[in-house]
C-alpha cells in the first residue's frame, strides 16, 4: 500500500493467485467489462515476445469517494509452476490475495499445490499467510465433475477465508470476489493504519461507492474468452 | 517491487518521439503544444511566434503582458479539470491535464488560438501601450489561427486518445523491461543458492573421499607390519633356520610365502592408490638410459611369461632411445604393471610386445583454453616425450569397458578375478601415476585380437 497525503491518494496492490488456467486473467477480463469507463485503464498483459513467458496481467482501478482517491492495481501471476520466480515477485508488497481454484475434482491436487506455493512465496517474501487477506474463489461453476457445493460450503465454514463461487467466463461471482478481497483488504489497512482518522472516510461509504461504479451494464458487450 | 505505478512521463515516453508527435500535430491542426511533466519540466514545445505577438513584443507594454501571461500559463496545472486562460491579444490557451491510471501526469498547453467568435480587436490589445498602433495591431491578430470551440474539443479528445495509447505502449514496455531485468535477478539468485550449496555438497564428498583414502592408508599401513613378520618368518622357516623342515612342510612354508607376498603386493598397490588420489606421491625425477631399464623389467616378468609359453619381444628404434629425465621407480611400476596385465590376458603361445620411442610434444601452455590452434606456433613450445607402447594379442577389451578399465577396483567381467586374479588396481595405480608426470594414456583394443597401451610421459622440466 502506499498512501499519499498530499493527493489524498491510496494506492493498494491486489494479486489474484492459482494454478494454470484456473481462471485468473478472465477474471480480469470480466471485471474490466463490468467496471464504468470512469474507473477503470486499460487490461495490461504482459508477455515476452520471444519465448511467450506469461509475466502478469495488470488491471488499474481507480474510485473516488469523498475527496479520496483509492487506486487499484489487480494483478495475476503466471500459474505454471515454473514462473516461480514471476510468482514472487509480483506478490512482492501485495496487500490482498484472491485464490482463484479450478472446480474440477481432477484439479484438486493442483489448487493445493498452488496453495502451498502461494503459502511459501508470502514466506518468502516476509509475508505470513495468517496476517494476509485472502479470499478463495472456486470458479469453473458451470463444469461437470466439479467439487459440489455442499462439500465447498462445508469446507468453507471450517477455513478463515471467505470462499466465493463463480463461473468468471460469465461474469458471475466475479465482482463478489473482488469486493470480497478490497473490503478484506481495507479493514487490514484501516485497522494498521487508522485509514478512518487520516483521511476521514467511513468504510461503509467508501465500499458503496466502489459497488456503484461496478456492475455497469454495456449494451452489447461480452465477457471475452479464456486466456492461452 | 512490481507497483506498476508511473511516477514521471518521461519514465514511459521518448522525449523525442514525443517532439516528433507534436511537430506532426501541430503540422495537421497549425496550433502550437507543449507539454510539460508534473514537476513542471517542459517535454516538449513546438509552435512559432505570430505577428501579433512580435508586435507586442516590440512595445514595452507588450512585452510586459505577454511575460506575465506566459508566466501565468505556465502555473497553471489542473489535477483533473481543463482550464482557459486568455491573453491581452484576445487569443486562448487550453491547459489539459494528462491523467493516466487515475494519476495526474502532466498537462498540454494549446495555443496561443483565437477563438472564432473574437470578431474584434480586444480592448486589452488596444490598452496594453500607448504607442499602439490600432491599424497594425488588428492586421497581425489576423494571422492569429482561429478556431471554433468544438473543434478545439474534438481535437483535444483526439490528442488525449493519442497521449494515452503512447503512455499504455510506454507503460507496458518499461514493465516488461523492469520485469525482464528483475526475473533476471531472482533466477540469478536462485542459481546462486543452489551453486552454493552443490559447493557444500561437493566440498562435504571430497572430504568424505579424503576420508576414506585416509582409511585406506592407515589400514593398508597397519596390515604391512605384522604381514612383513609373517613372510620374514616364514623365510626363515625355509631357510632351516630353525631346523630341517620335510619336503611338504617345506612346499607349505612356500606356500605361505608366496601368498604372504601377493597380500604385500595387493596392500602396497592400495597405499600408492591412496597416496595417488590425495596428490602426496612426489615424483623423484632422474636421468634414466630407457632400455637396460626395459630388459630389467622384462627379466622379471620372464617367470610368468614362461609359464604361460610367451614370447615378450622389445621393439624400440635401431639408434636407441636417449637418457630422459622421468621417476625410474615409478616408470618401473607402470611398466611392469602393463606388461603383468598383457601377460595374464594373453592365450598361451602369444607374443607381447613392449615398445618405446622418442617423440616431440607440442604442448598447449594454455590447456585451460578452448584450443583453437590459432598462434599455436607461437604458444605451444616443444617438447621431448616418451611414448611407451605394451601390445598383446590376448582376449581384448571391449569398447564399453575401456573408459572404465582405469577406476579403481573396476574389472571388464568380475568372473576375471578369479581366472586371472588381480585387484583390479594395477591400471587405475597406471593412470594416476601416468597423470602425475603430466602424461597420457589411451588404450586400443579389440574383443578376440589383442589390447595396446599407449603411454607418454613427458620430459620432467629440469629443476632450477
Amino acid at each position: 500500500m502506499q498512501l499519499d497525503f498530499q493527493t489524498r491518494e491510496l494506492l493498494v496492490k491486489l494479486v489474484y493467485y492459482g494454478p494454470a488456467l484456473s481462471g485468473k486473467t478472465t477474471n480480469l477480463q470480466a471485471l474490466h467489462a463490468l467496471v464504468a469507463d470512469d474507473a477503470r485503464g486499460r487490461l495490461m498483459t504482459l508477455e515476452t515476445r520471444d519465448d511467450r513467458t506469461l509475466f502478469f496481467d495488470l488491471l488499474p482501478l481507480t474510485f473516488r469517494s469523498g475527496n479520496l482517491q483509492v487506486r487499484i492495481k489487480l494483478f495475476t501471476v503466471p500459474g505454471q509452476v515454473i514462473h516461480n520466480a514471476t510468482r514472487r515477485l509480483v506478490l512482492q508488497g501485495a496487500d490482498g490475495v484472491a485464490f482463484i481454484a479450478d472446480s474440477q475434482r481432477s484439479e484438486t491436487k493442483a489448487n493445493t499445490a498452488a496453495f502451498v506455493d502461494l503459502k511459501q512465496n508470502l514466506a518468502d517474501n516476509g509475508l505470513d499467510i495468517k496476517k494476509m487477506p485472502v479470499v478463495i474463489q472456486f470458479n469453473k461453476r458451470d463444469l461437470i465433475d466439479i467439487r459440489s457445493d455442499r462439500e465447498i460450503d462445508q469446507l468453507s465454514q471450517q477455513g478463515r477465508e471467505p470462499v466465493f463461487k463463480a463461473i468468471a467466463m460469465q461474469g458471475v461471482g466475479v465482482l463478489e470476489t473482488f469486493m470480497g478481497l478490497f473490503e478484506l483488504t481495507w479493514r487490514k489497512l484501516e485497522r494498521e493504519h487508522g485509514l478512518h482518522d487520516k483521511f476521514d472516510i467511513e468504510s461503509e461509504k467508501l465500499f458503496s461507492d466502489i459497488r456503484a461504479r461496478l456492475s455497469v451494464v454495456r449494451s452489447g458487450s461480452t465477457i471475452p474468452g479464456p486466456p492461452r | 517491487m512490481i507497483h506498476a505505478d508511473v511516477k514521471h512521463l518521461s519514465d514511459i515516453v521518448d522525449r523525442e518521439a514525443l517532439g516528433e508527435v507534436c511537430r506532426s500535430f501541430f503540422g495537421l491542426f497549425g496550433l502550437p503544444i507543449r507539454i510539460f511533466a508534473a514537476d513542471d519540466s517542459l517535454l516538449a514545445d513546438v509552435h512559432v511566434e505570430r505577428e501579433v505577438c512580435r508586435y507586442a513584443n516590440t512595445l514595452k507594454g507588450g512585452r510586459d503582458g505577454c511575460t506575465s501571461t506566459v508566466a501565468q500559463v505556465r502555473k497553471l496545472a489542473p489535477a483533473s479539470d481543463t482550464l482557459l486562460h486568455t491573453c491581452f491579444t484576445g487569443a486562448v490557451y487550453r491547459v489539459v491535464p494528462i491523467v493516466y491510471d487515475g494519476a495526474t501526469l502532466g498537462r498540454f498547453v494549446l495555443g496561443p488560438y483565437l477563438p472564432s467568435e473574437v470578431r474584434e480587436v480586444p480592448r486589452s490589445l488596444l490598452v496594453v501601450d500607448s504607442g499602439i498602433d490600432p491599424e497594425r495591431a488588428r492586421k497581425a491578430l489576423e494571422e492569429m489561427p482561429r478556431v471554433r470551440a468544438e473543434t478545439v474539443e474534438r481535437i483535444v479528445t483526439h490528442l488525449r486518445g493519442v497521449l494515452d495509447l503512447i503512455l499504455f505502449s510506454g507503460h507496458k514496455s518499461f514493465l516488461t523491461s523492469e520485469m525482464h531485468v528483475l526475473s533476471e535477478r531472482e533466477s540469478f539468485r536462485e542459481l546462486s543458492e543452489k551453486n552454493t550449496e552443490l559447493e557444500r555438497a561437493y566440498d562435504r564428498l571430497k572430504e568424505i573421499d579424503k576420508l576414506k583414502s585416509n582409511f585406506l592408508a592407515t589400514v593398508s599401513h597397519e596390515l604391512r607390519t605384522p604381514l612383513t613378520s609373517i613372510i620374514g618368518y616364514s623365510e626363515m622357516l625355509a631357510a632351516g633356520i630353525a631346523g630341517s623342515l620335510t619336503t611338504e612342510q617345506s612346499e607349505f612354508v612356500q606356500t605361505i610365502r608366496s601368498k604372504g607376498d601377493l597380500l604385500l603386493k595387493l596392500i602396497t598397490s592400495l597405499l600408492d592408490i591412496s597416496r595417488l588420489e590425495q596428490g602426496t606421491l612426489r615424483l623423484e625425477y632422474e636421468r634414466v638410459d630407457v632400455l637396460p631399464l626395459f630388459e630389467e623389467i622384462i627379466e622379471t616378468v620372464r617367470p610368468a611369461s614362461a609359464r604361460k609359453k610367451l614370447t615378450i619381444a622389445l621393439d624400440v628404434p635401431t639408434d636407441g632411445i636417449p637418457e630422459f629425465r622421468l621417476d625410474p621407480l615409478r616408470l618401473r611400476q607402470i611398466i611392469s604393471n602393463l606388461l603383468d596385465n598383457a601377460i595374464k590376458f594373453s592365450h598361451e603361445g602369444g607374443t607381447v610386445i613392449l615398445g618405446a620411442r622418442d617423440v616431440e610434444l607440442s604442448r598447449d601452455p594454455f590447456p585451460d583454453l578452448d584450443s583453437d590452434d590459432s598462434g599455436l606456433v607461437l604458444l605451444a613450445a616443444p617438447h621431448r616425450a616418451l611414448e611407451i607402447q605394451v601390445r598383446d594379442e590376448g582376449i581384448g577389451i571391449p569398447v564399453a569397458a575401456q573408459e572404465r578399465i582405469f577406476d579403481a577396483f573396476y574389472q571388464v567381467d568380475g568372473s576375471s578375478t578369479r581366472e586371472h586374479g588381480g585387484t583390479g588396481l594395477g591400471l587405475a595405480i597406471v593412470r594416476r601415476l601416468v597423470e602425475a608426470h603430466g602424461g597420457t594414456i589411451r588404450v586400443l583394443s579389440e574383443v578376440g585380437k589383442g589390447t595396446s597401451f599407449y603411454v607418454v610421459l613427458p620430459e620432467g622440466e629440469l629443476s632450477l
